[in-house]
């Protein structure tokens, strides 16, 4: 956990934000994550990820446009903010300052 | 999902399923989304409640005090780590959730129902309180015709009771069913309108209007085969033809559970008051009236009535109660049901504090841990949340098998309870509320089991227990402790002995089998209906009654033996074995014993094939006498006596003790013992109390001489198919004979286990919950107790003290609280004894049972106690020293 209080769920909701753009709503973070880990994610945990994140300046919301395959519910679209991104890339820094000399034959256990 | 979503993403997320579903349903399928939508709504919703309430709690209680899923994997791991604390433990917080929880299912399903009718709230019983007796007084005509004529705050008053008649249809004989002889205004009180024709009027009540029957849903579709011109058949109940004049809608079962309903018909003049047929009564309140309000105005009626007539109606009070009352015999046992919903739960606390015990014994074992938590930063708060929640975990997992307890229960009430189906009222399986009831029950059994020991364990300073780590001082027990174990062994001593004799003699009840080819008899009530109102007190008319059930029984006995399948007819009161018991003394000598005594018929040995051991059987003419018949008893009342043969011609009197008083001997008639037969049926069947005897004394009857008697038919080959020939020669013989519980006399025997079965499982959940939790207890705080004098234990075999000398120190110590702890159980035997049981727990079972569970007790004590004792003993010397 960062000083920002970024866990590690949290980096994988803000990532895959970054990874489609910056900016997207929901159901593809869950794919995106899904096809990028491999595993698959509970979408409750996504949900109140996102939310936390909101809470936390990381991102911010907005309402889109209702539609009829969505039941005429709106989108709520989410973009990654600037304090977002700068916690991304300190999260980054630290994990690299870290992984900073360790090599493979380190990692052996015997 | 609307419910706990929070409102600013609530749209969002119901967008995002709906959008996935579409997306699936053009995938695989509209049931597979659908399935998987829900199980999405289902999961999405428990994660935002989980949050929310973690959310909530942080708020409250601080941040420290919310548990996380972390501690929820830590108290699942403790549960793998100590099996034995966890299944001794769940094993008696699951009992004790199941009883609470259980009686607070039924307390709320069956007395304290919400009514599924319209405004259900606002309908009520009624009862006339005797306040006299203590208790309610069910022959009410008079007072319901009074409540119902002048009390405005109500606005439909109606009474019913529950009769019995033998439906006939074209096809003739369809068999018995229940009735309900209700007033018109009981399909007010409901508000439910008839699926066909019409409901019952008030005009169908008068003494001479045509007999009509409203019919059930169920009747009209099973029996009538959804006949669309049911309205105006005729069907026989009896002797009386009543045209079919509605059919309710599906589901309706109003007053309770019936099927049927027909006019109550009761002439309040041709009755006292107190007298007439046995009612029950409920009325719907008047609009914008208060049960309260109708309290009162019922109040003032009768306070105006007593004025008047002060010998008849002065001690009877009407009360408005619960409408789920009018399923009990005695209503209005409110402060009851407070008492039995209070003392449960308690039961549960005193089971927590045991597995506290247990908990706590482990988690200063655990010392070392929580300080270097508390090193490492940790909240006392946060230690105190994480021992919590392991023991929620513990508690959750018992709740839950103490559910599942209660549903396998609750299956077998309501199955046994009423063959006509359980209340209308009562939905079947566990409801919400008690689900709920259940989870608040397991988070306090948490708080018992986590808290306490949790807040004990880290009351002491960081230094000391850090220390502890080393080899410093441990957190001391002392008095209370051993009081613990003093009180653990004495509880143990004092309640097994009376269960585990009870629980005998269920096993063996259960495990008898009658001695005699029981599948081979057909048995069934047979009694004579009676179309009146069922008060028959003229003795001419208990004299034409006799001569007419004697006929009835006659003509269908008659009509057996004329059939090639049967090879035997008799009849007794009851089936063998279960009978009432009597005292009975002797002519010209002080004995007085006690016995059951069985009314038969006189050929009842014949056919069910009881031997004669001595002396002669009964004769016809025996039954004949109208005084001082005969009797016959069997080898166990002989043997009682001590007579030997000497027995027969001997003259006994009974019934010596007769409506909670002693009867003079001279004012009742002797009899002659005329024979012995064999005990019948073998072993304990029939004897429902370990200290009853089951000694048998017989004595003849005629046909016609019980308004009740069972009827018992032998039949070549296997009795229980010879049920519906049975019953169509009883409606030949006469159509008015009602035959109940028509069934093989194996089955009749195996219903009567059933419930033994049930009593039997249950002692042994409890009773072994209990076994276990207090040996496991004792064991616990006895090993605790000698543990922590290890270190003394190595120091005094350091400085010369000879081993068996410091074994025998400590274990005298741990015997001597044994010791007081048996003692203690041992008095409060002999009390619970004499005041509760009457002698029976210290006769030759109770000898044997109350030492084996003494010693049983000590030799948990004390294994307990030589273990740590004989590690303490291999510690160095030097370094026991070198600790010091």
């Amino acid at each position: 956990v960062s000083h920002h209080g970024l866990g590690e769920f949290e980096q994988m909701v803000l990532l895959a934000i970054v990874h489609l753009g910056g900016e997207s709503y929901a159901v593809p973070i869950v794919d995106e994550i899904e096809r990028r880990t491999g595993r698959s994610v509970s979408r409750a945990a996504v949900y109140v990820t996102l939310r936390r994140l909101e809470e936390k300046r990381l991102l911010s919301s907005w309402l889109g446009d209702s539609t009829p395959e969505r039941g005429g519910k709106a989108r709520r679209h989410v973009k990654l903010a600037a304090e977002g991104a700068r916690a991304l890339r300190e999260a980054r820094q630290m994990a690299d300052r870290m992984w900073h000399g360790v090599s493979a034959a380190m990692l052996r256990t015997r | 999902l609307r419910r706990v979503l929070p409102e600013d993403v609530r749209d969002a997320i119901e967008g995002d399923l709906h959008e996935l579903y579409v997306r699936r349903r053009s995938g695989s399928g509209t049931t597979r989304a659908q399935l998987w939508y829900w199980w999405a709504t289902l999961s999405l919703a428990a994660r935002f409640a989980q949050s929310r309430l973690a959310e909530t709690l942080s708020h409250v209680l601080g941040r420290d005090a919310v548990p996380s899923a972390l501690d929820f994997t830590l108290g699942v791991r403790m549960l793998r780590k100590y099996p034995g604390l966890a299944l001794v433990g769940g094993m008696g917080m699951a009992v004790a959730t199941a009883l609470g929880a259980g009686s607070f299912e039924f307390f709320n399903s069956y007395l304290y129902p919400d009514l599924p009718l319209h405004e259900g709230e606002r309908v009520v019983s009624i009862i006339n309180w005797d306040v006299r007796r203590g208790t309610d007084d069910p022959h009410i005509l008079r007072d319901f015709a009074v409540w119902r004529d002048e009390a405005k705050s109500l606005a439909d008053v109606g009474a019913f009771r529950t009769v019995r008649r033998n439906l006939i249809d074209s096809t003739g004989l369809s068999g018995l069913v229940s009735v309900a002889e209700m007033s018109a205004a009981g399909f007010r009180v409901a508000q439910v309108p008839p699926y066909r024709g019409r409901a019952l009027v008030d005009a169908d009540e008068r003494q001479n209007a045509p007999a009509v029957i409203v019919i059930s849903h169920d009747v009209w579709t099973e029996r009538f085969n959804g006949d669309p011109d049911i309205i105006g058949r005729t069907v026989r109940l009896g002797r009386v033809a009543h045209t079919v004049v509605g059919v309710m809608p599906k589901g309706f079962a109003f007053p309770v559970n019936h099927r049927y309903w027909v006019p109550l018909r009761a002439d309040t003049a041709a009755y006292p008051a107190g007298d007439g047929p046995a009612l029950k009564a409920f009325a719907r309140l008047a609009p914008g009236v208060t049960r309260g309000n109708a309290q009162a105005e019922l109040t003032l009626i009768a306070e105006r009535r007593a004025e008047a007539r002060r010998e008849t109606h002065a001690r009877f009070v009407p009360r408005v109660v619960n409408y789920g009352d009018i399923l009990f015999e005695t209503a209005g046992n409110g402060s009851m049901i407070v008492v039995i919903q209070t003392v449960l739960p308690m039961l549960l606390v005193l089971v927590c504090l045991n597995v506290a015990m247990l908990v706590y014994a482990r988690t200063v074992v655990r010392t070392g841990e929580i300080a270097v938590r508390t090193a490492l930063g940790a909240t006392r708060d946060r230690i105190v949340m994480q021992l919590f929640t392991e023991a929620l975990v513990l508690s959750l997992l018992a709740a839950s098998v103490g559910l599942g307890l209660v549903a396998v229960a609750l299956r077998f009430v309501n199955g046994v309870l009423d063959e006509g189906g359980v209340p209308f009222w009562v939905s079947p399986g566990l409801s919400p509320s008690t689900v709920a009831y259940a989870l608040a029950l397991a988070l306090l059994g948490a708080i018992v089991v986590g808290v306490v020991p949790a807040l004990r364990a880290t009351r002491g300073q960081l230094r000391t227990a850090l220390s502890s780590l080393s080899g410093g001082s441990k957190p001391q027990l002392g008095r209370t402790w051993t009081a613990m174990i003093v009180t653990q062994v004495a509880v143990a001593v004092c309640t097994l002995p009376p269960a585990m004799l009870m629980g005998r003699h269920w096993v063996s009840q259960a495990l008898t089998r009658p001695g005699f080819p029981a599948d081979e008899y057909l048995s069934a009530d047979l009694r004579l209906e009676r179309e009146d109102n069922g008060v028959v007190a003229a003795a001419d008319a208990q004299v034409e009654l006799r001569k007419t059930m004697r006929a009835s029984q006659s003509a269908l006995v008659e009509g057996l033996e004329a059939d090639p399948r049967v090879a035997g007819v008799t009849f007794g009161a009851g089936i063998p074995g279960y009978h009432p018991h009597e005292l009975v003394g002797f002519d010209n000598s002080p004995l007085v014993r006690g016995a059951r005594v069985a009314r038969i018929g006189t050929d009842y040995f014949k056919v069910l094939g009881v031997k004669l051991v001595a002396g002669r059987a009964f004769r016809s003419i025996d039954s004949a006498l109208p005084t001082a018949r005969p009797v016959i008893v069997d080898r166990t009342f002989v043997d009682q006596v001590g007579l030997g043969s000497d027995i027969i011609g001997r003259r006994i009197r009974f019934p010596l003790w007769s409506n909670g008083r002693w009867v003079d001997p001279a004012q009742i008639e002797s009899r002659e013992i005329v024979g012995v037969v064999e005990d019948f049926p073998a072993g304990n069947i029939g004897v429902d109390d370990p200290g009853d005897t089951r000694a048998t004394l017989y004595e003849p009857i005629a046909p016609g001489e019980l308004q009740t008697v069972t009827l018992f038919v032998h039949v070549r080959g296997t009795a229980a198919t010879f049920a519906t020939r049975l019953l169509a020669i009883a409606a030949a013989a006469d159509p008015t004979l009602q035959l109940r519980d028509v069934q093989s006399v194996e089955r009749a025997y195996a219903l009567e286990r059933r419930w033994m079965e049930m009593a039997t499982l249950a002692l042994v959940l409890v009773v072994g919950s209990v076994l276990l939790l207090s040996a496991a207890g004792m064991y616990a705080m006895m090993s605790f107790i000698v543990s922590q004098r290890r270190r003394e234990i190595g120091v005094r075999a350091a400085l010369g003290g000879g081993a068996r000398h410091i074994l025998t120190s400590v274990l005298a110590r741990a015997a001597l609280q044994l010791g007081i702890g048996v003692l203690a159980g041992l008095v409060l035997v002999v009390v619970v004894d004499r005041l509760a049981i009457g002698g029976e727990l210290l006769s030759r079972t109770g000898l044997i049972v109350i030492p084996v569970t003494a010693l049983f007790m000590i030799a948990v004590g004390m294994i307990a106690a030589a273990g740590p004792a004989r590690y303490g003993l291999r510690i160095q010397p030097t370094e026991a020293l070198r600790s010091e």
